[in-house]
């Protein structure tokens, strides 16, 4: 019953991170970005390069991942995506090309095997009878950190005031002089670099292989449509729902059921509710 | 000198075309009025100046090109649009929106000063200003639309139909701001629907129909035209 509550509480933090990143761009740009995933996975990949090959201290390690990543998505927003902008079909093949070109990069660079990242934190806490690995702990601790200091950020500073104007009102935006080009490429900047925190977080605990970004793309693709596309509310409520029913069902019943649950939901959500539960409209 | 000179503007929108040459001035601290009917172009003008539409033909402000220029930089410049239909940013506190209006500046106390005026001119927005700009009523929602742009602190205000659909005290406490801001300095470019309100603060005028400019004069003569009394002013 513990392990349900906290290893809940681990993956829906998790999936929070992914989904609030995913939202924000799709919310302020209009950017479905299929690469999400690769960003994740690039931050595990890059922490693992950084500590086993070049034998960085961890903690400066998973910095550069995060701030690496972050950039590299900026240089993606900036040269891939800016000139096909406005089509969102455009948008959809280019960032899906980003994705698989990650993914085969990092195929050909570290081969197909899974690979080990030390923990940043060891041993385990008992918790009223439940061992939880300290590194889950630091995941949901870090998790919740990241995502207030995104909360303060976005209602307390200028420039999360004007991502938010955009995603309200772009047109408006413009008549504020708020230079709505560089924000996409900001506001890109920020969703990669939390989704390559997630893979930093996880990737001791999960298995680094190339193709580690798929699920957690669906999974965060999944959320923002049940929580309402754009909606960061609605993306951390997502993320609690699915997180836990799929810990409940893979506790309870099999992994394997465990991994129908985004699937269902989100047929679920478009057939009875296709704004999502938070969504002030449908998206599709 | 004038403050804006704009000539032979020229905008499409895919193969239709909004406007077809326009050519206006507004000189500094002056209140023009542009009238015309539904689809004149008049709100094509503004967006055309700031630089939200694509246009061809002359377009300076304080002598100096707009045309390169892109629309956040016109705001830099000292232009501010109050655009149609208000476009709040709808789930901000209207203090938020009002300190959007001044993002690009960086002189705390000026956009202090600011506010105060903002609040002086419309004392409601300062009781509503924790309030979430949806929940305003239309009128109040059109004061923050203004007191927004003035955050800008623009030498010229673009102001385009902030009487429509209000209720008739409000609307004249609209007015009253708007020839406050004029007395302060501010030029201002106003498109109105209610041509008697406008004929009554403006100096100039300008009537656009089908995209060009017909008449252009002082209130005074343009009352006198008989063809503008039927069209405008129903007598
Ligand atoms: N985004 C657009 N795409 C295509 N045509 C447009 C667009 N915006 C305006 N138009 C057309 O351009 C012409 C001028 O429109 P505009 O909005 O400037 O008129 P207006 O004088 O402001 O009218 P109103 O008094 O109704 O606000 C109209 O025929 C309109 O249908
Ligand atoms: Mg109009």
């Amino acid at each position: 019953m513990i392990e349900i509550l906290v290893y809940g509480a681990v993956i829906s933090a998790i999936y929070a991170m992914l989904a609030v990143g995913f939202t924000l761009i799709f919310g302020v740009a209009r950017i479905l970005n299929l690469a999400h995933g690769a960003f994740y996975a690039l931050g595990a990949y890059t922490v693992y390069a950084l500590t086993a090959n070049l034998h960085v201290p961890l903690l400066v390690a998973a910095a550069i991942a995060v701030v690496g990543v972050g950039l590299f998505g900026v240089a993606v927003e900036r040269v891939l995506v800016r000139p096909l902008r406005r089509s969102q079909l455009a948008v959809l093949m280019i960032t899906l090309s980003v994705g698989l070109m990650v993914e085969q990069v990092l195929l050909l660079t570290f081969g197909s095997e899974a690979r080990n990242v030390p923990s940043m934190v060891e041993g385990a806490y008992e918790i009223l009878g439940a061992d939880i690995s300290a590194q889950r702990l630091l995941a949901l601790a870090a998790s919740i950190v990241i995502l207030a200091g995104l909360w303060l950020f976005m209602q307390h500073t200028r420039l999360g005031s004007a991502i938010l104007a955009i995603s309200q009102d772009a047109e408006a935006a413009r008549y504020m002089g708020i230079p709505s080009d560089r924000i996409y490429s900001i506001v890109m900047g920020i969703s990669a670099g939390i989704a390559a925190a997630a893979g930093v977080l996880v990737a001791p605990f999960q298995t680094v292989i190339p193709s580690m970004g798929l699920l957690p793309l669906v999974k965060a693709f999944s959320i923002v449509i049940v929580g309402g596309l754009g909606s960061i509310p609605g993306s951390i409520l997502g993320a609690l729902l699915l997180g836990y029913t799929e810990t409940l069902i893979a506790f309870e019943v099999s992994i394997e059921w465990s991994q129908i649950v985004s699937v269902a939901a989100v047929l679920l959500t478009l057939v009875l509710r296709p704004a999502g539960l938070l969504g002030k409209r449908a998206a599709f | 000198m004038p403050l804006l000179e704009i000539e032979g503007l020229v905008v499409h929108y895919g193969k239709a075309i909004a406007l077809e040459g326009v050519t206006l001035t507004v000189e500094p601290g002056e209140l023009v009025g542009v009238l015309g009917p539904n689809g004149a172009g008049k709100t094509t003008l503004l967006k055309a100046v700031s630089r939200v539409v694509p246009a061809s033909g002359r377009l300076s402000f304080k002598n100096r090109d707009l045309g390169p220029m892109p629309a956040h930089k016109v705001v830099g410049e000292g232009i501010c649009h109050c655009p149609e239909g208000r476009r709040l940013f709808p789930e901000l506190t209207v203090l938020k929106n009002l300190m959007l209006g001044a993002y690009l500046r960086d002189d705390k106390d000026g956009i202090a000063a600011d506010l105060e005026r903002v609040y002086g001119l419309f004392p409601v927005l300062r009781e509503r200003r924790t309030q979430q700009a949806s929940t305003l009523s239309g009128g109040e929602q059109q004061m923050v639309a203004i007191g927004r742009a003035l955050m800008g602190r623009p030498s010229l205000l673009l102001l385009d139909e902030p009487s429509v659909g209000i209720a008739h005290r409000l609307k004249n406490e609209i007015f009253r701001a708007i020839r406050d801001i004029r007395d302060s300095g501010t030029a201002i470019l106003l498109v109105e629907q209610d041509a008697r309100s406008a004929m009554a603060v403006a100096d100039r005028i300008y009537v656009l129909e089908h995209g060009r400019v017909t008449h252009e004069g002082t209130p005074a003569s343009l009352a006198d035209d008989d063809s503008i009394r039927q069209a405008y002013l129903g007598v």
